[in-house]
C-alpha cells in the first residue's frame, strides 16, 4: 500500500478500527495481517486527504474505552463484595496488558500527533506549566489515555470499597488466618494503584498514597496500638522487646509481599512509634537492671528498638555512662600495697577493654556510646577522692607503673610483653587531665633509670617517649629527649676521656665513668649539692675530668652530684667475696672502715661532712642490708657506734644496695606536685602573652577562652589560676585593662 | 684491702659561665636557646670574643655576616675576634 495520504471514509475504518480494539484490549486472538492492516488504518486515518482525522480517531477511541471500562465496572460488581477485589484484579490484568498492545497498535498517533503536543521532560521537572493541568485537557498517548480511562472510570467509583476489603484481608493475614482472597490478588490490585499512574512524569505515587497507604497506616497504627497493649500486659521488658523486634520483622516482610516498596519505611516508623515511642517509660523502667547485670541480648535488643527513635537512646545512653564509672571507680577503690600502681593501671584496663568490648558488640561502636565510655573513664581517671579534696593520682601511678615496665627489675616478662602493656598505657594517658604532672613523674623516673643504669632496654624507652609524642606533640617531650641526647653525648665523652688518659699516660686507679648532665633539662631537684669531703681515691678521676671537660668546653661550670653517683666495690673481708652497687655517700662511709672495724656516727660524719639528713639516710641503709652493725636501736648520730659485719653472708654474690635510696619518698612526691603549680603559672603567662600579643585587644571571656584551648593538651586549668595569671601580668605591665572597660584587656607592646 | 672500687659512675651537671644572665643580641638567657633553636645545650653554644663579651654562637655569626665591613662586637665595638683559650 502506498504511504500517500489520501482520502478515508472514517466510519468504515474506524469500524475495522473498532473491532480490532475490542480483540486487543480483551487479549482476544487477533491475526497479524489484521494487526498489520489496523496499523496503516491507523496512520492512514492520522495523514488524511483533505483533512487529517486523527482528533476525531482519538475522541472516538477515548468514547470506546470509557465504554469498555463501564462494561467491566458492571462485570466487577457482579459478584457482589467477597469477589471484588478478585474480578478487579482479574480484569485490570486483562486491561492493563492490552491497554499497552493498543499503544503499540496506535504507534504513529502517539509519536507524531501527539507528542508534539507534549512538553519535554525538562519542562516538566522545572515546571514551568504544572503538568496536571495540561495533560488532563490535552490529549494524550494512547496507553496513557487507556489508564487514566481505568482510574477515573474504575478506581474512582470502586476504590474505597476496595481498600476496605484490602484492609481486611491484611488483617486476616496480620491474624494469621487463611486468606479469603488470592494474595496475589491482593498485592495486584494494591500495585494496580501505582501501576495505572506509570505514565505520570512526577508523583506517581499520588493515588497510591491518598487512596490507600494513609488509611493502610492508619489501620496498622491501630493495630500496632493494640499488640502493644496486650503485650504490655505481660509487664516483663525483656519479652516485650523481643516480641516488638519479631513485629517489626514481621510487618516488613508483610509490608514486602504486599506493598510498594516506598511503604517499607513508613510501616517500619509506624510500629516503633506505636510500640517503643509510645512507651518509652516502661522500656527505661528495666534500663536500670539490664546495665546492672549487663545482659547483652536485651541491651542489644534495646537498642535496636530506641535508635530509630529520635532522643530515646539518651537514657540508655546515661545508664550505660554511669554504670562504666561505677565499675572503674570501683575497680579503683581502695587499693593498697606494694603494687598499687600496677594494680590501678591493669584494673582500669580491664574496665575500659571489657566496655569497649561490649559496646562493639552490644552497640555496634554506636558513637553515643563510645562517648559516654570516653567520658566515663576520664571521670574515673581524674576522680579526686574525698569529694574532690585529695587530688588524683593517676598521672604518679601511671608513670610509677610505666616506671616498673621500663626497670631492669622487671622479671619475667618478654619484650614484647612489657610493649604491648606500654601501648595500652598509653589509652589511659589519654584520659587524664594533668598530662603534666605526669610528665614531671615520668621525667623523674626516666632521670633516675638512665643515670642509674636501670634501663631495661633504650629501644623499649625511645619507643615510649615517642608515644607520648604522638599523643601530646613535640614539646610535651621535648625535656626528654634532651635526657636522652645527654645520654649519648656522654657515652662519647666517655670514650674521648679514655683516649685522653691514654695519651697522656695517666692511672686513675679506677675504672671511671661519667654522665655530664645539662642543668636545665634534667629534674634534679633544685640545689641538693650537699658538702661533701671526696674518698681521696676518687680525686684523681675528678680532677683529670675537670681538667679534661674545660680544656674541650668553654665557659662551662660543672658541679658533681655526688647523689647520683654510683659505684661498684669488691668486698673482700667476708668468707666469700661480694660485689655490690652503692651510692657514692655508702661508698665513702664503707671505704672509712679500712683501718678500723668499729667506727663512731660523730667520727664518720666529720670526716665526710655530710648533713646529718643526708648522712643519716645512708648510714641507716647500711644497716638495713646488714653491712654495718649499729649498737643502738635508733640511729643517733652523737651516740651511735657502728660496726662492720664481718659476719655478713648473702646467697647472691652480686647485689645492689642503692635501691632502699632511690626510692621516691613523699617528701619528693609533694615536690614534684607543688613545681607542677609553679610551671603551670609559667605556662599559662606565657600563653596569655602569646595571645594578647597576636590579638592586641581582647574581652576576658575569649581570653580565657582561648588559653583555655591551648593549655589543654598538657592539664585543665582552673579560671582561677588564669585569672591569678592575668593579675599577675597586669602588675608586671605586659598587659593592662583598656580604658572603657574592665572587661577587657589591651597587650602593651 | 677491705674494699676496693671496681668501677665508679659520677654524675655532674654543666652550665654556661657567662658574665651576663641574657645574650645581649636576642636578649635570651644564656640558659635558653637562640631564637632559631628548639632546645638549648650543646646544639646552640655560646661563644666569647676576645673582648670578653659572650653570645650564642647562631646571634653573633648572625650579627657578623651582615656586618660586610669592620667586625665589630655588638657591645663595645671593638674588633671581634673569637677567644678560644
Amino acid at each position: 500500500m502506498s504511504l500517500k495520504p489520501r482520502q478515508v471514509d472514517f466510519n468504515a475504518t474506524w469500524g475495522a478500527i473498532r473491532d480490532t480494539i475490542r480483540g486487543v484490549i480483551t487479549l482476544d486472538h487477533v491475526p497479524r495481517t489484521t494487526w498489520n492492516d489496523r496499523f496503516s488504518d491507523v496512520y492512514s486515518l492520522c495523514v488524511a486527504h483533505p483533512e487529517p482525522l486523527a482528533d476525531k480517531l482519538y475522541a472516538e477511541t477515548k468514547k470506546y474505552l470509557i465504554d469498555h471500562v463501564a462494561q467491566l465496572l458492571r462485570k466487577v460488581q457482579e459478584d457482589g463484595d467477597q469477589n471484588l477485589v478478585k474480578n478487579y484484579f482479574h480484569y485490570w490484568s486483562q486491561y492493563s496488558v492490552g491497554s499497552e498492545y493498543l499503544h503499540s497498535l496506535y504507534l504513529y498517533l502517539n509519536q507524531q500527533h501527539i507528542k508534539v503536543q507534549k512538553m519535554s521532560d525538562a519542562e516538566i521537572i522545572y515546571g514551568i506549566v504544572d503538568p496536571s493541568c495540561t495533560s488532563q485537557g490535552d490529549q494524550m498517548e494512547i496507553g496513557e489515555l487507556a489508564l487514566q480511562v481505568w482510574q477515573s472510570n474504575m478506581i474512582y467509583p470502586l476504590g474505597q470499597r476496595l481498600v476496605t476489603l484490602l484492609l481486611e484481608a491484611i488483617d486476616l493475614d496480620r491474624a494469621g488466618q487463611p486468606p479469603t482472597i488470592p494474595l496475589d490478588a491482593v498485592r495486584g490490585t494494591i500495585l494496580s494503584f501505582v501501576e495505572v499512574q506509570v505514565y505520570k512524569k512526577k508523583s506517581q505515587l499520588q493515588l497510591y498514597v491518598e487512596l490507600f497507604e494513609g488509611r493502610f497506616l492508619n489501620a496498622s497504627g491501630e493495630h500496632f496500638k493494640r499488640d502493644a497493649a496486650l503485650l504490655l500486659q505481660e509487664r516483663d521488658v525483656s519479652l516485650y522487646m523481643e516480641r516488638v523486634k519479631a513485629k517489626i520483622e514481621e510487618e516488613l516482610y508483610r509490608a514486602r509481599k504486599f506493598l510498594h516498596a516506598s511503604s517499607l519505611q513508613k510501616v517500619a516508623h509506624r510500629c516503633e512509634q506505636h510500640m517503643v515511642a509510645e512507651h518509652l517509660q516502661f522500656l527505661y523502667s528495666e534500663c536500670q537492671n539490664m546495665v546492672k547485670y549487663e545482659k547483652k541480648k536485651d541491651l542489644s535488643n534495646m537498642y535496636d528498638l530506641l535508635k530509630s527513635v529520635p532522643n530515646a537512646l539518651i537514657v540508655l545512653v546515661d545508664t550505660v555512662f554511669d554504670h562504666i564509672k561505677n565499675q572503674g571507680l570501683s575497680a579503683i577503690h581502695n587499693l593498697q600495697g606494694d603494687s598499687v600502681h600496677i594494680n590501678f593501671v591493669e584494673n582500669l584496663l580491664t574496665v575500659y577493654e571489657k566496655y569497649k568490648e561490649l559496646i562493639k558488640e552490644v552497640f555496634k561502636s554506636d558513637q553515643n556510646f563510645m562517648g559516654a565510655l570516653d567520658k566515663a573513664c576520664n571521670s574515673v581517671i581524674n576522680h579526686r577522692p574525698n569529694e574532690g579534696r585529695s587530688p588524683c593520682r593517676s598521672p604518679e601511678l601511671l608513670a610509677k607503673y610505666c616506671d616498673t615496665l621500663l626497670k631492669k627489675s622487671s622479671k619475667g616478662i618478654s619484650e614484647s610483653e612489657v610493649d604491648e602493656k606500654l601501648t595500652k598505657s598509653i589509652i589511659i594517658f589519654k584520659y587524664i587531665d594533668d598530662k603534666d604532672v605526669f610528665q614531671k613523674f615520668y621525667s623523674r623516673s626516666l632521670a633516675k633509670r638512665l643515670i642509674h643504669q636501670q634501663t631495661q632496654s633504650m629501644d623499649a624507652e625511645e619507643a615510649m617517649i615517642n608515644r607520648l609524642k604522638q599523643a601530646c606533640g613535640y614539646e610535651f617531650t621535648s625535656k626528654l629527649h634532651r635526657m636522652f641526647t645527654d645520654m649519648s653525648v656522654s657515652s662519647d665523652l666517655n670514650n674521648k676521656f679514655q683516649e685522653f688518659t691514654k695519651q697522656e699516660d695517666i692511672d686513675l686507679g679506677i675504672n671511671f665513668g661519667i654522665y655530664v648532665l645539662q642543668a636545665g633539662a634534667w629534674p634534679l631537684g633544685q640545689a641538693v649539692v650537699t658538702p661533701f669531703a671526696l674518698p681521696q681515691q676518687l680525686e684523681k678521676s675528678v680532677q683529670m675530668f675537670e681538667t679534661f671537660y674545660h680544656n674541650r668546653f668553654n665557659g662551662r661550670k660543672l658541679t658533681w652530684l655526688h647523689h647520683l653517683c654510683q659505684a661498684e666495690l669488691k668486698l673482700g673481708y667476708l668468707r666469700k667475696t661480694y660485689v655490690v652497687t652503692v651510692q657514692t655517700f655508702q661508698m665513702a662511709i664503707l671505704l672509712l672502715f679500712e683501718k678500723s672495724d668499729s667506727l663512731s656516727c660523730k667520727e664518720i660524719r666529720e670526716t665526710l661532712q655530710l648533713n646529718s639528713e643526708q648522712f643519716k639516710r645512708h648510714a641507716i641503709s647500711l644497716v638495713e642490708s646488714k653491712l654495718l652493725l649499729s649498737d643502738t636501736e635508733e640511729l643517733d648520730e652523737n651516740e651511735t657506734n657502728l660496726r662492720l659485719n664481718l659476719d655478713y653472708s648473702n646467697k647472691r654474690t652480686k647485689f645492689r644496695i642503692t635501691a632502699a635510696i632511690q626510692k621516691e619518698t613523699p617528701h619528693e612526691v609533694e615536690q614534684t606536685i607543688n613545681s607542677v603549680e609553679e610551671d603551670r603559672k609559667m605556662y599559662l603567662q606565657a600563653a596569655i602573652v602569646r595571645i594578647m600579643k597576636s590579638r592586641k585587644v581582647l574581652k576576658h571571656n575569649l581570653l580565657i577562652q582561648e588559653v583555655y584551648a591551648q593549655s589543654k593538651v598538657s592539664f585543665v586549668p582552673s579560671i582561677q589560676l588564669i585569672k591569678k595569671c592575668i593579675e599577675s601580668l597586669i602588675d608586671k605591665q605586659y598587659i593592662e585593662r583598656t580604658p572603657y572597660s574592665s572587661e577587657e584587656y589591651s597587650y602593651v607592646a | 684491702m677491705k674494699v676496693t672500687i671496681k668501677q665508679w659512675t659520677g654524675v655532674a651537671s654543666w652550665k654556661w659561665v657567662a658574665n651576663d644572665d641574657n645574650c645581649g643580641i636576642c636578649r635570651m638567657p644564656f640558659d635558653g636557646c637562640c631564637p632559631d633553636c628548639k632546645l638549648p645545650g650543646d646544639d646552640c653554644p655560646l661563644v666569647w670574643g676576645q673582648c670578653s663579651h659572650c653570645f650564642h654562637m647562631h646571634c653573633i655569626v648572625k650579627w657578623l655576616q651582615s656586618q660586610p665591613v669592620n667586625q665589630q662586637c655588638p657591645m663595645c665595638r671593638q674588633e671581634w675576634k673569637f677567644n678560644n683559650k
